[in-house]
């Protein structure tokens, strides 16, 4: 009907137009006043990141107390001859890599897993990466999708760099997929975050020559701190906790154990013999709760010295 | 073919990649220092197993003693001492090495070993180690020897010894109280003098109760204590000495003297004199007698406190309408008022008392129908209150300046009863007490 009819029909509705009159008040004010300034997110790079690193902690630790159900998906394709390897010399060149930033290339800790495992024989190994690299793809584990959408951008720029290769064999991906998809289904799901945490990512970065690098040390950073937080518990009792301070400076292998005694560097506080005790129990902390094993190998020079500040704020 | 130039590219691509991760990596400190803040207030979870016995009579004495430094850390809020029928490993030997990963497997952070002997010459040898069970290794360790009936006393002082090593401040735990012991019905209340250690055992009556006794103050040097009894006449100023039992009246005065302290060099005694309707603050020099009047205002003026270094004295007088507490040179002179109630203008303060350490006073705060102890610094600044209810009253510190012991009285038929709290405003612990007690006053270290 036309605006002309519109009006016309509600002149001889009074009820109606009032109706619709308050209506449209109504919800243009709701628009108005229910609208919100996005919020900015706090300047924080530790909780995205946080779930997968631990999980990757565990896996990489393996040897001390990984879940042994968690095997990692990953590690399954890698299972046959060391599909990483395969990845690593498809994908971005493991040799190359190992001698200039990652002096440690770490297929060991992937492959404790891979003992666990029963190897799925049938597939090809040239299907292994692809299949590495198409994780973000199988719709069916849709947790995993969720759980990669912070790594998602890192497995594609790495298909980027090979279009060509991976598109042959999807086809034949597919029927695979359908007899293993419960078997990769009941293992993957626990672990997978963490593999594509450690593994891909590494991987990924070396690929890229900006940007992640700057946002692998911001997330490690935050895990780290995460991880000596567990061990730091010292007690105090007195009003002016946010006074205290040391700074500790430690010396990291690339295993990431701590290469040294760490190093008091400066102590601040009104009484100095606590500001001692806080250090010393900073110290302990730090040996404790390595090895930090889940710090990105190729990114060991950058985390191969951490120079720490302990304190005691918001203890009151 | 294809293989030739897709090397290269990715030789050049890691190659940037590298060089940008190795000029991130340097400039990756350029923020500064990672920052570790602890998640919240966790007490330290701390194992002490029973003191190996030297010789079989001792199991009870090591029982015993572990027992006593188990209730101090425990008491002290600071550490969570972990129950005893958890430990895996038990303890026979304390010159080896504990098996650690049975002590990380129950979480205890540290561990506590130690072995009594009763020796030939029938004094008691107490000797123990603190471990760190994280890094497995020893933090400290010392060997003690008394007379047997001092056990408690080794208790204490090996609590202080962990209590310092792990939290940087000196303990408390070998100390004793001073305090009021009250009995009786409330309109016929009996008051004596007692002492005791600070968890409450090892009471003792230092005067039977026939007068009134108030305010007991200790002496820096712990054997003396001055207090103020109601005897014949007026209420005296009266000097106790613990071990002889003597006792004298501290100066001769005409008229009250009240609210007795100890100067930190423990030669001097400051109180207040009544002069009529007032009352004053004096000095007194306890060898040559002789008294310094330090204020003298038409104002009841009273409850003096030295800082621990003497060079100030902080006091509560009306001086301004209600009771509000005043900071002064040692020496006399003009009197800064530092307690202020903006919210609550009738509110009165009164009892300060100086921390050891000399960074707070303590205080009684009365306002809006509530008793506070709180804490404030000597410039005014920082005030903060502890606790707050019907009644609470007369802080004294602990010589590490920590913790405060105050009194709660609630009121109807029952009494009081004695209460510590930390600084902080953490951790209330009742004290416990024959019967019903007030008035505390905390001695330094005996060690």
């Amino acid at each position: 009907m036309s605006a002309r009819g519109a009006i016309q029909y509600l002149r001889e509705r009074k009820g109606t137009a009032l109706s619709v009159t308050l209506h449209i008040l109504v919800l243009g004010w709701g628009l108005v006043s229910f609208s919100t300034r996005s919020v900015e997110a706090p300047q924080e790079d530790v909780i995205p990141v946080d779930i997968s690193m631990d999980n990757t902690s565990q896996m990489t630790q393996g040897i001390k107390s990984g879940k042994k159900e968690n095997p990692k998906p990953l590690a399954e394709k890698v299972a046959e001859a060391k599909p990483v390897d395969d990845v690593q010399g498809k994908v971005s060149k493991t040799d190359v890599v190992t001698s200039t930033s990652a002096p440690d290339p770490t297929p060991k800790p992937v492959e404790k897993p891979v003992e666990k495992k029963p190897d799925p024989k049938p597939e090809p190994k040239k299907e292994e990466p692809k299949k590495a690299e198409k994780k973000p793809d199988e719709k069916a584990n849709d947790p995993i999708a969720d759980a990669l959408k912070a790594d998602a951008k890192k497995p594609p720029p790495k298909q980027e760099t090979k279009a060509a290769p991976p598109q042959p064999p999807k086809p034949k991906e597919r029927t695979f997929d359908q007899s293993k998809i419960a078997a990769l289904l009941d293992k993957r799901d626990p672990s997978h975050t963490a593999v594509t945490g450690a593994t891909l990512n590494s991987n990924a970065a070396l690929g890229t020559p900006t940007g992640h690098s700057n946002a692998m040390v911001a997330t490690w950073k935050g895990a780290f701190v995460s991880a000596v937080r567990r061990c730091f518990n010292f007690p105090y009792n007195g009003v002016d906790s946010d006074q205290f301070e040391a700074d500790i400076d430690i010396n990291l292998r690339p295993d990431g154990t701590v290469a040294s005694d760490p190093v008091i560097v400066a102590v601040r506080g009104p009484s100095p013999s606590v500001a001692r005790a806080l250090a010393e129990s900073a110290k302990r902390a730090v040996m404790e709760c390595q090895a930090y094993a889940f710090l990105p190998k190729d990114q060991y020079s950058t985390w191969k010295y951490i120079p720490m500040t302990f304190g005691l704020k918001d203890l009151l | 073919m294809i293989k030739a130039p897709s090397l290269t590219r990715r030789r050049f691509m890691i190659a940037t990649g590298s060089t940008v991760a190795a000029l991130s990596a340097s400039s990756a400190w350029g923020q500064g220092r990672l920052k570790i803040d602890p998640d919240n207030f966790q007490p330290l979870p701390i194992a002490i197993p029973a003191f190996v016995p030297g010789t079989p009579a001792d199991g009870q004495a090591g029982a015993d003693i572990a027992g006593v430094i188990t209730n101090n850390l425990r008491r002290s809020g600071l550490f969570a001492p972990i129950d005893p029928a958890t430990f895996i490993e038990h303890i026979n030997n304390i010159d080896v090495a504990p098996q650690f990963p049975s002590w990380k497997q129950i979480n205890a952070q540290d561990l506590v070993t130690g072995r009594v002997t009763r020796q030939g010459d029938g004094r008691l040898k107490a000797e123990f180690r603190l471990w760190d069970v994280g890094t497995a290794q020893q933090l400290t360790g010392q060997q003690y020897v008394t007379s047997p009936e001092y056990w408690r006393r080794i208790a204490h002082i090996i609590s202080d010894q962990i209590y310092e090593r792990l939290t940087g401040e000196k303990g408390y735990f070998d100390t004793r109280v001073v305090f009021i012991d009250e009995s009786g019905p409330s309109e016929r209340r009996i008051k004596k003098l007692a002492i005791m250690d600070q968890d409450g055992a090892n009471v003792r009556y230092l005067t039977r109760g026939t007068d009134l006794v108030l305010t007991p103050r200790f002496s820096p040097s712990t054997q003396e204590i001055t207090y103020m009894e109601f005897g014949q006449g007026d209420p005296r100023v009266y000097l106790y000495n613990i071990e002889t039992g003597q006792r004298e009246i501290v100066g001769n005065f005409p008229g009250m003297s009240f609210a007795p302290r100890f100067a930190p060099d423990g030669q001097r005694i400051i109180m207040s004199l009544q002069e009529g309707g007032n009352a004053n603050l004096f000095v007194m020099d306890l060898r040559s007698k002789s008294t310094t009047r330090l204020t003298d205002t038409p104002a009841i003026d009273t409850s003096p406190s030295y800082a621990p270094d003497g060079s100030r004295i902080c006091f509560e007088s009306d001086r301004g309408g209600r009771p509000q507490i005043y900071v002064m040179a040692a020496g006399g002179g003009p009197a800064q008022r530092i307690s202020f109630d903006n919210a609550d203008p009738s509110a009165s303060y009164s009892t300060p008392v100086w921390s050891p350490r000399g960074d707070y006073i303590a205080f009684t705060k009365q306002g809006g129908g509530q008793f506070a102890i709180g804490i404030i610094k000597p410039d005014g600044s920082g005030e903060r209150i502890l606790t707050s209810g019907f009644h609470n009253e007369g802080p004294t510190f602990a010589p590490n300046g920590r913790v405060l012991m105050f009194f709660r009285d609630p009121g109807g038929n029952s009494g009081p009863s004695l209460f510590t709290v930390d600084v902080s405003g953490r951790n209330e612990q009742r004290v416990p007490t024959p019967g019903y007690a007030s008035d505390p006053a905390w001695s330094p270290l005996l060690s």
